[in-house]
């Protein structure tokens, strides 16, 4: 007796359900089931930037899966495009900004942070489609490449180069005035 | 190791040379294999022989009123097949002749 006075006081009264009339005894919910995942968007703080939500985003990875001859696509071209122009000096090393792999690279980054210019670095380590589409990209078959407003502008024996003649210091005083 | 020995029959610094002469007719040419500092790198522990770095110094007439970059294509481009089969890095110091005379 008592369990089925327990039934009667489950029982919700229809009026508080959806007006479609329908008398409903589970919360509503949708008749197909839609598993939902967000689209990946990482916080863009100071750190990040949109060259990193490009390359390291969720459509760069289905880019990468088309197989071809060449590496450079020309989606991977368009997104190179867009990367280099990013920021006024873009760095392709080994290896990370604090954790260069790679004596040359590591060269550069200290040149350009003794300069005391902001810049962006990509590790073509993470990635070997990446590594590869850059080679035919700038046709340059070695990393580091330094870019500066969007121009291949050399690797590591030329940014010594040019830093010693006081050449790099001119290009990278030109890019960020403009 | 002896039979893979044998079908190499230049070093791959003779092979360097011998393209950058032909190709960008090379007055002066210097190239050290300096592989050896750079063995703890990620990309020698694969291959483990050697060949992997190398120091060039060339002069050429070639290298005249190009700049560092274009003087560096140049050099890259001779050595195409040497960069698909295991060179894995260069320093190219690419001088013209004019400029290698006012150093000395």
């Amino acid at each position: 007796m008592s369990c089925v006075r327990a039934f009667e006081s489950t029982i919700v009264p229809s009026s508080t359900f959806s007006t479609s009339g329908v008398h409903k005894t589970a919360p509503n919910r949708p008749l197909v089931h839609y598993p939902t995942r967000p689209l990946y968007t990482p916080p863009l703080t100071s750190t990040t930037s949109l060259a990193r939500n490009i390359l390291y985003g969720p459509s760069f990875r289905r880019i990468a899966s088309i197989r071809c001859f060449s590496a450079l696509t020309p989606e991977l071209k368009t997104t190179l495009d867009k990367v280099v122009t990013s920021s006024k000096v873009v760095l392709f090393m080994k290896g990370t900004k604090d954790f260069p792999q790679c004596g040359f690279s590591n060269t550069v980054v200290q040149i350009l942070r003794s300069l005391n210019v902001p810049f962006e670095t990509i590790n073509i380590l993470e990635n070997e489609m990446l590594r590869q589409g850059l080679k035919e990209y700038s046709n340059w078959p070695t990393f580091p490449q330094l870019y500066i407003e969007g121009e291949f502008f050399g690797g590591c024996d030329i940014t010594v180069e040019a830093y010693k003649n006081g050449q790099l210091q001119e290009e990278l005083e030109k890019a960020m005035c403009s | 190791m002896g039979s893979r020995g044998a079908t190499v029959v230049l070093s791959r610094a003779n092979r360097i040379k011998a393209k950058l002469q032909s190709v960008l007719e090379a007055t002066a040419l210097e190239i050290d294999d300096v592989s050896y500092q750079h063995s703890g790198h990620a990309a020698v522990r694969e291959t483990s022989e050697g060949e992997t770095h190398f120091n060039v110094k060339i002069v050429s007439p070639k290298f005249e009123g190009q700049s560092l970059v274009k003087r560096h294509r140049l050099v890259y481009d001779a050595l195409a097949d040497e960069l698909q089969s295991g060179l894995h890095a260069l320093s190219i110091v690419a001088k013209s002749p004019q400029e290698a005379a006012a150093k000395k």
